[in-house]
């Protein structure tokens, strides 16, 4: 067993934070005339579940395809872990771990094998026990890959993207194949795998997901950054409209009107709506309960990041 | 970002790891068993027993049954590469295997030791199930220059675990290779020392048959188990043409990377 300690990483990659774990600046993908990723830069900080969230085609896959090492840039720079993927792509993919959207193994391997197969390439992999208690593989462990379900096969995939202990895990459409209980039931292990240190790199179409899970998200349209941020400051960004309602007819507007955050107030026969940015609700309900009007229907309706994601693609297109 | 410490898990291991789970997958598919082990088999007893086993002017004054085994080693390695290692590689590559194994580190140098792990094992096998029925069925005489023999079978393993190697590069289905590696396979049977023997063919046979890597490789085996033999044996060729699609699968490897 060799062990090779290796060299720092590039000058783009320093100007980040030592917990930058992944560095795009400016990458773009071509084949030929056609442009699948342009201009787009982002990083990845330690401990995070970072999404990378767009509609079919919009570049998602080529992105993480390429900071995985198995396609190469057209132009831009790339850090992952230190390693530039283009050069060290075989030694980078041994640290990361990868679950691809399209790939599969042979018919015929058992899943038993699969995960004796690649716990093998990795120096300290994780129990194999362990992994199939935590994917419910162990009553599959003889089943030949060609006879399991679309959601057995994709929790084999996440428990080979864990089996070396990796940094940073890829997962690319994880919940495609999955039914809505299978679906939260991974969201679940998302978050667990997160509470164990390894970073996430999430690669979805699904705002829902993106909205549940991530603590920072980049949304793709073709090819392009549209957004960049955590999922509420990407709601915020679409001009503040959250709306707060409550029922009080006879409370004087102008003792609302002038709160932090509030653009519009207006009546509606005997509900009060309030219009406004940031914490308004919080303001709102503080004034309310000061003036000793505590109102029993206080809500907010916020616009969602589903709503965001809309109004951005349609705007990109 | 930091610098990261990798620590190696040995390439030779886990290529023989590999083209153990290769060839373990490679046994549930009885197709493959039946393609490369049983068609050569039966070929060869038929042609064995319509000749028989007494000394003919025709196959150059030995026994026709002697002629066909010593030259069937080379015929089953030909099998395994233009039909069995496409199709496995190929295949592979269709469904998502490459892609998958690519993914978690595995590099290409180690897929390909373990292909050439895998052809080695699978070829041997073949070739001593021919030469066990050749004994047991046709008293096979022993070979004239056994290392020779030797020198011979590990040229012509090289030149068609290349060439098998080559085809899988650039297929990009499994139905694709094994279409195209019948169409190789057949006439290069036929024509390249697994049919009729030479004397028997016409100028044009004989022409096409001197271009066929498997017509050299089957001729070096049989003039060194039988001492005499009326096809070419130029071990240039097969080592050349081993040495192309070696240059050929890097290059298609490297294009696919990009």
């Amino acid at each position: 067993m060799t062990t090779t300690l290796l060299p720092t990483p590039d000058a783009a990659t320093t100007a980040s934070s030592p917990s930058t774990l992944v560095d795009v600046r400016h990458l773009e993908k071509r084949y030929g005339p056609t442009a699948v990723v342009q201009d787009v830069s982002f990083h990845v900080v330690e401990g995070e579940i970072f999404g990378l969230l767009g509609t079919n085609g919009a570049g998602k896959t080529t992105t993480v395809e390429i900071l995985q090492g198995l396609r190469r840039a057209t132009r831009g720079s790339v850090d992952v872990l230190g390693f530039d993927p283009a050069r060290s792509g075989d030694r980078l993919r041994r640290l990361i771990g990868a679950q691809l959207q399209e790939a599969a193994l042979p018919d015929r391997l058992r899943v038993g094998e699969a995960l004796r197969l690649f716990a093998s390439l990795h120096p300290a992999p994780r129990p194999l026990s362990d992994l199939a208690d935590e994917w419910s593989l162990g009553d599959l462990w003889r089943r030949p890959f060609g006879a399991l379900s679309g959601g057995e096969r994709q929790r084999l995939f996440v428990a080979l993207a864990l089996i070396g202990r990796p940094r940073i895990v890829f997962l690319d459409e994880l919940t495609q194949n999955l039914d809505p209980v299978g679906r939260r039931r991974t969201w679940e292990v998302v978050r667990q795998i997160r509470a164990t240190g390894t970073t996430v790199v999430l690669v979805t179409h699904d705002v829902e997901e993106a909205e549940r899970l991530c603590d920072r998200i980049v949304v793709l349209h073709r090819g392009r950054v549209v957004a960049d941020g955590t999922p509420a400051s990407i709601v915020d960004s679409l001009g503040g409209a959250t709306t707060v309602t409550f029922t009080d007819p006879s409370i004087e507007l102008r003792s609302i009107r002038h709160l932090p955050g509030v653009r519009q107030v207006r009546r509606r026969g005997g509900q009060v709506e309030v219009v406004g940015s940031g914490p308004v609700l919080a303001h709102v309900g503080a004034r309310l309960v000061a003036l000793d009007r505590p109102p029993l229907d206080l809500q907010a309706r916020r616009p969602t990041l589903e709503d965001r994601f809309v109004a951005l693609t349609e705007e990109a297109s | 970002m930091t610098a990261v410490s990798v620590s190696g898990t040995g390439t030779g291991r886990t290529a023989l790891r590999l083209a153990g789970v290769e060839l373990r997958l490679l046994l549930r598919e009885p197709m493959v068993t039946i393609g490369m082990i049983g068609f050569p088999a039966a070929t060869v007893l038929v042609l064995a027993g319509v000749f028989g086993s007494l000394p003919d002017p025709d196959f150059g004054g030995v026994a026709p049954s002697d002629h066909y085994f010593a030259g069937y080693v080379g015929v089953v390695l030909a099998a395994m590469g233009l039909i069995t290692i496409p199709v496995h590689v190929a295949t592979h590559r269709e469904v998502g295997v490459l892609r998958r194994f690519r993914a978690s580190g595995l590099s290409a140098g180690v897929v390909v030791a373990s292909e050439i792990a895998l052809g080695v094992v699978i070829g041997s096998a073949a070739v001593a199930v021919i030469l066990l029925l050749g004994v047991v069925m046709y008293d096979l005489s022993a070979p004239v220059d056994p290392l020779g023999v030797l020198g011979w079978y590990v040229a012509g393993l090289a030149c068609f675990i290349a060439i098998g190697g080559a085809l899988g590069s650039v297929l990009r289905s499994g139905r694709a290779a094994s279409a195209l590696g019948n169409l190789l396979f057949v006439p290069m049977f036929l024509l390249g020392g697994g049919g009729p023997p030479r004397a028997v063919m016409t100028s044009a046979m004989g022409t096409i048959s001197d271009a066929l890597p498997l017509t050299h490789v089957v001729g070096g085996l049989r003039h060194a188990w039988l001492g005499t033999t009326d096809d070419p044996y130029a071990l240039w060729w097969p080592v050349l043409l081993a040495a192309v699609s070696v240059l050929f699968a890097m290059r298609t490897a490297r294009r696919r990377a990009g």
